[in-house]
C-alpha cells in the first residue's frame, strides 16, 4: 500500500539505525491496519454483484447488476429513505437553533454555573443511543405521543444539538469581538449587529453543522430504533432485514454509502489540505 | 448575564434562554427523570381485591336464594342489601382494572441471574473492546500526527475518515460475511483442510459472542483513533527531538512526553469506545441474528417490546446510564482531565 511508504520516507523523528527499524515496524503495522479497515468493506462491496441469492463472495454464481434493479423497486427501502429525509430535516431544524443558543450562552455567561450547565449541555453526546431514545419515548408516553418519525427526531436532536453547539462554540471562540462592539458603540440596534454581523460570521459553520447533522441523522440506528415505534427509516430498515430476508439488496445499499463516502471525504480532505497549503504560504 | 445582553440585547437574549432551558429541561433532564421515575414503580394487583369480589358475588347469590324462599314484605329489603352489594361490587372491580402503583426498588433487585449474566457479559467486553482499542490505535494516532508528511497524514486521514463514515451497520454486515457459515474465514479455512463446506463442517464462529467481539472492535475502533490524534498533533515535534537529543528511549519519549501530551485524548476515546460497545444494539442484532445469546441492549429491547414491561426496561436502561457515568469520572480520575478537556 503506498500509503505506508510515503509515510516511511518522512520520519524526522527517527534516525538512528534503531529508529530505522522501529520505522520499517511502524509501516508493516499500519499496512495491516489498513488492510484490517478496508478488507471487510471490499468484501462487502464485492457481494453486491455476486448472482447468488445470499450475500457472499465465497459462492461465486457470476456477475450482475440485478440486485441494483431490486433496490429501485424496493417501496420499503425508498419509503424508509424519504422517512429518514425528513426525520433528518426536522433534526436540522432542532438542532442547529439549540446549539447556536447553547453556544451563545456558554460563550459570553460568566457565572460559576457556566462549567455545569456545559456539562449538562454535552452529556447527550456521552450517553448511550439507546437511553436517549428509551428516555424520549417515556417522556413523551405522558402526551400520548406514540414512538414514530417526531420521536426519533426528538430524540437525534437531543445529542446531535450538543454535536452542533461545539461547533459553533469553536467558531465563536475565534470571533474577533471588536467589529460587533464597534457596531453597538455607532448606535446599530443589536438585533441589526446580530443579523449583519454575528450570523454572517457563523454562516459557513451553521452551513457545515447542517450537512454533519444531517448525515448523523440519516447513519443513526441505536437512538432511532427505540423511538421509531411501527414506522421506519432507511437504517431502522436495513436492521430488520438482518432478521428476514437478507439478500445481497443490501450490499448495494452498502455500495452506494461507500461510493458516496469515498466522494464526500476526498472532497472534504482535499479542501482541508488546500486550507492548510494557504495558511502554511501566509 | 450583563455581557450576554450587552452583546445581543435583550429580545435575543431571552430567546436564547428560552431554547436553551427547552433544551436542558425538556429534552435532557425532564426525559432521564421521567426513566427514573419509571423504573422506581411497579403496578401491583391486588389479589386481595379479587377474592373480595368473589365473595361478594357469592353472597349475592345466596341473597337472591333468600329472597325467592323470604315472604313479599322482605323481599324489598333483600333487593336493597343486593343493589348496595352490587354497588360495591362496581367500585372493587374499578380498583382492579387500575392497578396499584407501588413504588419499589423491585425493578432493581429483580433481575433474574441470566440478565445478570448478560449485563456482566456486556460490561466486561465493551472494557476489553476499549483496552484492545486503545492498545491498536495510539501508534496510528501517533504515526499520522506525527511521524508523516502533512501530504502523507492528509492521505492516511482519508483512509481513516472513509470507514470511519460508513454506516456502523453495513460495517458490522462485512464481519457477518465474513464469519458467516459459508462465509470468507470458512472458505479459507477449507483450502487448509480445517472444514468442509459440502459436509456442513463448518465453525460456527456466529454463535459465539467472539464474533460480537470482533465486529464490536472493528466498529469502533476508529472513535479511539481520531481523540488521541487530536491531541497529538498540537504536540511540538521539538519535544519530541529534545528528549531524543537528550538521550531517552523510545519507550521513555512516549511514556514521559507523548502520552502524558495525550491523556484528555485517550480519555474520551476510552470514554466514546466503551460507552458505544456496552450500549451498542446494531452490533449484537445484525451479528447474532437472534440466533445466540443476548447482549444487555437487547435484553432492554425486548422488556420494552416484547415483555411490554417498560418500567423493568427503564430499570435496566438506567443500570447501563450508572455503569457509564462511573466510567466517565473513573477515567477523569485516572487521566487527570476536567469536563471542559472531554468534550471538545
Amino acid at each position: 500500500m503506498t500509503t505506508a511508504t510515503i509515510a516511511a520516507s518522512a520520519a524526522p523523528v527517527r534516525r538512528t539505525r534503531e529508529g530505522q527499524w522501529a520505522g520499517v515496524v511502524l509501516n508493516a503495522y499500519m499496512v495491516l491496519f489498513f488492510v484490517y479497515l478496508f478488507a471487510p468493506l471490499v468484501v462487502m462491496t464485492l457481494a453486491a454483484f455476486n448472482a447468488y441469492d445470499y450475500p457472499s463472495v465465497t459462492q461465486w454464481r457470476g456477475w450482475t447488476l440485478k440486485w441494483f434493479g431490486e433496490l429501485a423497486r424496493d417501496e420499503r427501502i425508498l419509503q424508509g429513505l424519504r422517512n429518514s429525509v425528513i426525520v433528518g430535516i426536522g433534526v436540522i431544524c432542532v438542532s442547529i437553533p439549540l446549539g447556536l443558543s447553547g453556544a451563545f450562552i456558554l460563550t459570553r455567561l460568566q457565572s460559576r454555573w457556566t462549567g455545569v450547565l456545559y456539562g449538562v449541555l454535552v452529556s447527550p453526546i456521552l450517553t448511550p443511543g439507546i437511553i436517549l431514545g428509551i428516555s424520549t419515548l417515556i417522556f413523551w408516553r405522558n402526551f400520548e405521543v406514540p414512538g414514530g418519525l417526531f420521536l426519533a427526531m426528538m430524540a437525534q436532536a437531543t445529542f446531535i444539538a450538543s454535536y452542533s453547539m461545539l461547533m459553533f462554540m469553536a467558531r465563536l471562540q475565534r470571533q474577533d469581538r471588536s467589529l460587533e462592539e464597534a457596531a453597538l458603540d455607532l448606535g446599530a440596534s443589536s438585533v441589526l449587529v446580530f443579523r449583519r454581523i454575528t450570523i454572517p460570521f457563523l454562516m459557513p459553520t451553521i452551513f457545515t453543522a447542517s450537512v454533519i447533522a444531517f448525515l448523523q441523522s440519516i447513519e443513526n440506528y441505536n437512538t432511532t430504533v427505540f423511538a421509531i415505534g411501527g414506522n421506519w427509516t432507511l437504517v431502522t430498515e436495513i436492521g430488520s432485514r438482518f432478521r428476514f430476508g437478507l439478500s445481497p439488496v443490501i450490499n448495494v445499499i452498502g455500495v452506494i454509502f461507500v461510493v458516496i463516502t469515498i466522494v464526500a471525504a476526498t472532497v472534504y480532505v482535499l479542501l482541508k489540505e488546500r486550507d492548510r497549503r494557504a495558511r502554511a504560504a501566509k | 448575564m450583563g455581557a450576554l445582553i450587552r452583546s445581543y440585547g435583550r429580545s435575543l437574549t431571552g430567546l436564547f434562554i428560552v431554547l436553551t432551558v427547552a433544551w436542558v429541561i425538556g429534552m435532557i433532564v425532564i426525559p432521564q427523570l421521567f426513566m427514573v421515575e419509571r423504573s422506581l414503580w411497579v403496578r401491583q394487583e391486588s389479589t386481595q381485591i379479587s377474592l373480595e369480589i368473589d365473595r361478594l358475588y357469592n353472597e349475592i347469590s345466596t341473597l337472591q336464594f333468600d329472597a325467592q324462599q323470604a315472604a313479599d314484605a322482605d323481599k324489598p329489603a333483600i333487593e336493597n342489601t343486593i343493589s348496595g352489594i352490587e354497588d360495591r361490587i362496581a367500585e372493587l372491580e374499578v380498583q382492579e382494572k387500575a392497578p396499584q402503583k407501588v413504588y419499589t426498588l423491585d425493578n432493581y433487585t429483580r433481575m433474574s441471574g441470566l440478565h445478570l449474566k448478560i449485563f456482566v457479559r456486556t460490561i466486561v467486553y465493551a472494557a476489553l473492546v476499549t483496552v484492545l482499542a486503545l492498545v491498536v490505535c495510539y501508534p496510528i494516532a501517533f504515526a499520522v500526527a506525527k511521524v508523516a508528511t502533512p501530504q502523507a497524514a492528509a492521505f492516511l486521514m482519508l483512509g481513516l475518515i472513509i470507514p470511519y463514515a460508513i454506516n456502523e451497520l453495513l460495517r458490522v454486515y462485512a464481519w457477518l460475511m465474513i464469519l458467516d457459515y459459508q462465509g470468507v474465514l470458512n472458505t479459507a479455512l477449507q483450502w487448509v483442510g480445517v472444514t468442509n463446506l459440502a459436509a456442513q463442517q463448518w465453525i460456527p464462529f456466529l454463535e459465539s459472542p467472539a464474533a460480537v467481539f470482533v465486529a464490536m472492535v472493528y466498529a469502533y475502533i476508529l472513535f479511539m483513533v481520531f481523540p488521541i490524534y487530536n491531541t497529538l498533533e498540537t504536540l511540538d515535534r521539538n519535544q519530541l527531538e529534545a528528549a531524543r537529543d537528550l538521550g531517552a528511549s523510545t519507550w521513555r519519549i512516549h511514556w514521559r512526553v507523548a502520552i502524558p501530551h495525550a491523556k484528555p485524548g485517550i480519555a474520551v476515546g476510552c470514554i466514546m469506545t466503551f460507552m458505544l460497545s456496552a450500549g451498542s444494539y446494531s452490533v449484537p442484532q445484525i451479528m447474532t441474528r437472534g440466533t445466540s445469546g443476548d447482549w444487555f441492549s437487547q435484553t432492554i429491547y425486548r422488556q420494552f417490546f416484547e415483555s411490554n414491561n417498560w418500567n423493568q426496561g427503564a430499570a435496566y436502561a438506567f443500570t447501563l446510564l450508572i455503569v457509564c457515568i462511573v466510567f466517565i469520572f473513573l477515567m477523569m480520575t485516572i487521566f487527570r482531565v476536567g469536563v471542559r478537556d472531554i468534550a471538545r
